[in-house]
């Protein structure tokens, strides 16, 4: 299955987006269903149950608030693994998939990531990666996946899976969008600004 | 899992019983009471094969949980025959070899049942549309619509059953 | 045109066989006594339920049961490790060239289809062992999943380590230099490519098992969706080691089969094991999803044909090329089915000189393939009748009399095919034109001319089909390659006041065995119906059988009740005689009574004959007491049905969407025991053959996921999607049994696939569509008409 497509956010710089889809927190809580998402030495050991319990309670801030500098210093890199959980409802059933992703390229504007997830009876394969433009009025987000999903979720159908698949990327993306709005809208949003490019 | 006490009228028989929530209709019927007629194709609502009556509707009995239908009354095809004389449908699905391995049969004469009770002399047409829930894979359908137009040509095209369901 | 019932009570036994009686098996069945399987309950049953293969092709890394062996209300797991016995589902039909694999029951190192079994858990009810399902943990590595035949032997990863290039078989049949030499002669040659796609079963009620195991004396009895009993009791007795005279099997009341009831899958092996195992009562009813994943496929083949013609459009030869998906194992007959079933009846209606076909067998990740209603004979049907009509386009002839001048003349039978099939009899022009009556052929053709002038499309396809059933002489099948004999067995048993009791090894499942068995009994003895009962579907009652499948019942199973009935009757002649004190020469039997010759008052009914025979008080010398016989038919020779199916169609271009006008069914099954059962078999079997000409179809995804695992995916014909059929009937007796049937089981899903097909092709022949592949869907309609522009 393939999915693309591009999402403007208007108002704000290529740099802000790029360090905001760097930081795992970002995504962690822009991502709709998603539990955790943990870097991870070995990928192919992971105890997802020892994760979920050492996930501490609060998340440190994120943008605007957060320190830029500390942000980047969390954020991606090429090469590196995350473990995540993600819960997801597809039609009557709500696998928790523990998924793996690597991140293949991190360079901006251009990033790739890989994964897998598994759930009881259900499983799926993913290539991802996105590429930032500004434009006019703001910032365009190209994306691109291609997923291979098995089991129970696959035989429902790409007339279930794809609406599932537009929500997912909405969602995760007007979240992100909302947030860095709200970047913009804060008073020092310039100078923030600048600070944040001056790192690239 | 959450346990309910629930009561069901079947086939004019009041039965009390203890279900799961999430317990279907359909497996309340079979599994707890009994009533093997409405047989399971599918179990999401596509074939039909286990329509019942609830308070004289054709439902299929796999949509519904048991909880749901506390305090209802239900004909299962168990309840179509009074007094040893079959209901018009059951004579004309006979008649008419409306039925081959009669899997479908109690959901298809439920479901005509119920359609018959709001139709006087239906076309074929209009019958083959009215089966569009209840799948059969023997018959073809046609003896199946012969047997409905029969049966309403036996309850006189008024709807007036003769025994059988309410 | 429908034909009228009649209350068996009011007939007389002289003239029951051939009226078309109401079914005796109704009443149960329109009041929800029956039993199916499902309905049964045991005290103490457990409910069992098999965790599948996500994946289509996948080694397995890691099995973990311990959270399911945890849960509440979870009796046992186990997984392929725990399976102590040889646990390897066997193949019944073998060729030279076949690669054997091994089909384990639980798989352990690899799976290789998607539903593939990989562990089973037993629990107190159904829902815990759903639930407990979701509890298993499975690794996998996955594989490369390959799902299309051809693709699977170019390159396709391997499957089976003993298969190499994933090739099953290759077999051929017919005489290569012969069809060479035609085809190097011929004045005209056409030919196609073909698909014939895979279809689901979709019998609507699911495959189950309810298994009983009583340890003190090894005795498991196990009720199951079977249409053969007894031939799965011998292959489960290997699989899961258990002496066949311990293994009861039971066909309770079946809710259709089609052909996926008769092979031995898994599940049920499963089911008797895991009862022996929690030494308590297990029941396995399968889900919808779960029929989809694992029922046997049919159809699945990828053919290229070519018709050879002189200048007058005689056809001299044929040449097939076929490559048949047999999915991820060999189910139990499986590679009979794109062989002998497919090959030999490629002559079809025709006097064809030489004919040639090559099969290539093909592992792939989807479900095994077998037997689905028609099995092999739609196949080749199909390419057949849509090569004649292209090949009758091709040289701009009228289709109709294009196969009037190729056919079998009827003065020919027995006629030899050059595919090694003997024709018993025929009368093929009788079908056609009473098709054409029907059809009102000539007008159709003025009416289409002016539509075609409005813009509309008409269109008319025939069908003008054979097939081969009756399954089939012990010796013949012996020689090519069945591991069973496929005769039939039957005992007739009086009892002492009268009444009867026939039991037969046939199963029947929807075909209303219990009337026409009564029939031909009611017949046979001249006895009333209500005298008469029939036993099916039990190895505990019924002393050996080989089952229902391939329209063999009335045929085979028929036949042998006949036979058993004669002998019953002459047994009676001799009491009789004896007890009227005449010669038995001078005893004649007519309705049921035995009279002297010339003294029409000396006689003695049957049933009294019964009574005596067991008092025993005086029995002629040599005789027993009592009074039944049994009896093994081995048929002589395939029988062979034809007729003529024709659809009259609208196609709408812009839209793509077909409207049936007309489907006329005019067929041949020789004398018909029950002429209303007869005309049920072939309107669902057409509905079956419209479900595969406009709607069905399997379909996967590169990795071998199934994109249509559910009914709302997988369109079975609705009341709304079947035309409203006319159908009639000639008689052509088969001269190889003692009823002169033929079969009807299938007749009509393998006519209509390719009536419909013709009928669009014909409509659309102002577009220049020479071929649409099935299922024809609208929007694939739409496309073969812009595909070439759109203009008529
Ligand atoms: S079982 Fe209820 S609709 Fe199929
Ligand atoms: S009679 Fe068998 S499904 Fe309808």
């Amino acid at each position: 299955m393939e999915f693309e497509g591009t999402f403007t956010i208007e108002e704000v710089s290529p740099e802000e987006v790029w360090l905001s889809l760097s930081d795992p927190y970002m995504i962690k809580q822009s991502l709709p269903g998603c539990q955790f998402l943990t870097e991870v030495e070995d990928p192919d050991d992971v105890d997802f149950e020892e994760l979920r319990e050492a996930e501490p309670d609060e998340d440190p801030p994120l943008l605007p608030e957060a320190d830029p500098d500390e942000v980047a210093a969390r954020g991606f890199d090429e090469g590196s693994h995350y473990a995540a959980l993600l819960e997801l409802k597809v039609g009557a059933v709500k696998p928790s998939f523990r998924t793996v992703v690597t991140i293949d390229e991190w360079d901006h504007p251009v990033g790739s990531a890989s994964g897998e997830g598994d759930a009881s009876g259900s499983s799926f394969e993913m290539d991802s990666g996105m590429e930032l433009s500004e434009t006019d009025e703001g910032v365009a987000i190209a994306w691109h996946a291609e997923a291979d999903v098995f089991g129970r979720i696959a035989q429902m159908g790409q007339r279930v899976i794809n609406p599932v698949a537009d929500r997912v990327v909405s969602r995760f993306f007007s979240n992100i969008e909302d947030q860095l709005t709200e970047v913009a809208e804060e008073d020092e949003s310039s100078g923030l600004r600048d600070r944040i490019k001056g790192m690239f | 899992m959450a346990e309910h006490d629930i009561t069901l009228t079947v086939n004019g028989n009041e039965q009390e019983l203890t279900v799961e929530s999430r317990t279907l209709l359909v497996h309340a019927l079979r599994d707890e009471l009994g009533y093997t007629g409405p047989n399971v194709g599918c179990e999401s609502s596509m074939c039909g094969a286990c329509t019942v009556h609830v308070d004289g509707k054709a439902v299929k009995s796999c949509t519904m949980l048991a909880v749901q239908a506390d305090g209802t009354d239900v004909t299962t095809v168990e309840g179509l025959d009074q007094d040893g004389e079959f209901h018009p449908i059951q004579e004309a699905f006979q008649e008419e070899h409306g039925l081959q391995c009669g899997y479908c049969t109690p959901g298809m004469m439920m479901t005509a049942v119920d359609f018959l009770d709001d139709h006087d002399d239906p076309g074929r047409e209009e019958i083959r549309e009215a089966l569009e829930g209840n799948l059969c894979r023997c018959t073809g359908y046609q003896n199946i619509v012969n047997a409905v137009e029969t049966a309403s040509n036996k309850m006189g095209g008024s709807g007036a059953a003769a025994g059988g369901d309410d | 045109m429908s034909i009228e019932t009649e209350d068996p009570s009011e007939i007389d036994p002289a003239e029951i066989l051939g009226s078309a009686i109401e079914r005796r098996e109704d009443p149960a069945l329109i009041t929800g006594d029956a039993e199916y399987t499902d309905d049964i309950q045991i005290p103490r049953m457990t409910h069992m339920a098999v965790k599948r293969s996500q994946h289509a092709h996948a080694r397995i890394e890691d099995v973990d049961t311990s959270e399911a062996e945890a849960m509440d209300g979870v009796v046992d797991v186990f997984t392929a490790e725990d399976i102590d016995v040889p646990g390897s589902l066997p193949v019944g039909w073998l060729l030279e060239t076949l690669e054997q694999v091994d089909h384990p029951i639980l798989a352990g190192e690899k799976v290789r289809y998607q539903g593939d079994g990989v562990a089973i858990v037993v629990a107190e009810d159904r829902y815990t062992a759903q639930d407990a399902l979701d509890a298993i943990d499975v690794e996998y590595e996955r594989l490369d999943a390959v799902t299309d035949p051809s693709d699977a032997l170019n390159g396709g990863p391997e499957i089976h380590d003993d298969a190499a290039d994933n090739v099953a078989f290759e077999w051929e049949i017919g005489n290569a230099d012969e069809t060479e030499e035609a085809f190097e002669e011929a004045a005209h040659t056409v030919d196609l490519e073909v698909e014939n796609q895979l279809l689901i079963p979709n019998a609507m009620e699911p495959r189950a098992a309810v298994a009983d195991y009583n340890p003190s004396d090894n005795q498991i009895d196990l009720a199951m969706t079977t249409q053969n009993p007894h031939v799965h009791r011998l292959l489960m007795a290997g699989v899961i080691d258990h002496p066949e005279n311990k293994l009861s099997i039971r066909a309770p009341d079946v809710g259709g089969g089609f052909g996926s009831k008769i092979h031995h899958y898994a599940d049920e092996a499963l089911t008797a094991w895991a009862a022996k195992q929690v030494e308590r009562p297990v029941k396995w009813v399968a889900t919808r999803s779960e029929t989809y994943q694992t029922d046997a496929l049919g159809r699945g083949h990828e053919t290229h044909g070519q018709v050879a013609m002189d200048e007058d459009g005689n056809i001299t030869g044929l040449k097939v090329d076929t490559k048949a998906n047999l999915g991820a194992y060999l189910s139990t007959f499986a590679p009979s089915i794109p062989t002998y079933l497919y090959g030999t009846l490629l002559s079809g209606q025709y006097e064809i000189p030489a004919i040639h076909c090559e099969v290539t067998g093909a592992f792939t990740n989807v479900p095994p393939v077998d037997a689905y209603r028609g099995a092999g004979r739609p196949e080749a049907s199909y390419i057949v009748e849509r090569l004649v009509k292209h090949a009758a386009e091709h040289m701009d002839m009228d289709p109709a009399e294009f196969r009037r001048q190729n056919f079998v003349p009827g003065d020919a039978f027995p006629y030899e095919t050059p595919v090694a099939m003997v024709y018993d009899s025929g009368d093929y022009e009788k079908t056609l034109d009473r098709a054409l009556e029907m059809l009102d052929y000539e007008e159709f053709r003025e009416r289409q001319e002016a539509a075609r002038e409005e813009g509309r499309y008409l269109g008319v396809g025939f069908s003008a089909y054979i097939e081969a059933c009756g399954i089939a002489p012990s010796e013949l099948v012996g020689q090519l390659g069945a591991q069973a004999g496929l005769w039939e067995s039957s005992l007739v048993r009086f009892q002492p006041s009268g009444t009867v009791t026939a039991y037969l090894g046939t199963s029947g499942h929807g075909q209303g065995h219990d009337t026409t068995y009564s029939q031909i009994l009611a017949s046979e003895l001249g006895l009333d119906i209500e005298d008469i009962d029939i036993v099916e579907g039990d190895t505990d009652e019924i002393p050996q059988g080989m089952g229902t499948y391939g329209s063999r019942s009335a045929a085979v199973g028929g036949s042998a009740l006949v036979q058993s009935a004669r002998k019953v009757v002459e047994k009676a002649k001799k009491i009789a005689a004896h007890q009227l004190e005449a010669s038995e020469d001078d005893i004649e039997f007519e309705d049921g009574e035995f009279r002297v010759a010339g003294a029409p008052d000396r006689s003695m009914h049957i049933q009294d004959v019964a009574g005596a025979a067991y008092l025993a008080h005086d029995m002629p010398d040599d005789v027993e007491p009592g009074l039944e016989a049994s009896s093994f038919y081995d048929p002589e020779n395939f029988v062979f049905p034809f007729g003529m199916h024709a659809a009259i169609v609208e196609v709408d271009p812009d839209t793509g969407e077909i409207d049936f006008e007309t489907y006329v069914a005019v067929d041949d099954v020789g004398n018909q025991i029950n002429p209303k059962i007869v005309e049920g078999q072939i309107h669902g079997g057409v509905a079956q053959g419209v479900g595969q000409a406009l709607y069905e179809g399997a379909e996967y995804d590169e990795n071998g996921q199934l994109l249509t695992g559910s009914m709302q995916d997988y369109t079975v014909p609705k009341a709304m999607h079947v035309p409203e059929m006319e159908t009639d009937s000639t008689v052509t007796e088969s001269p190889h049994n003692p009823l002169g049937v033929k079969g009807v089981g299938e007749a009509g899903t393998i006519a209509a696939p390719q009536a419909i097909v013709n009928a669009v092709v014909d409509a659309l022949e102002p577009f220049g569509v020479e071929n649409i592949e099935m299922p024809l869907k609208e929007e694939r309609v739409w496309r073969a008409i812009h595909e070439n522009g759109g203009d008529a």
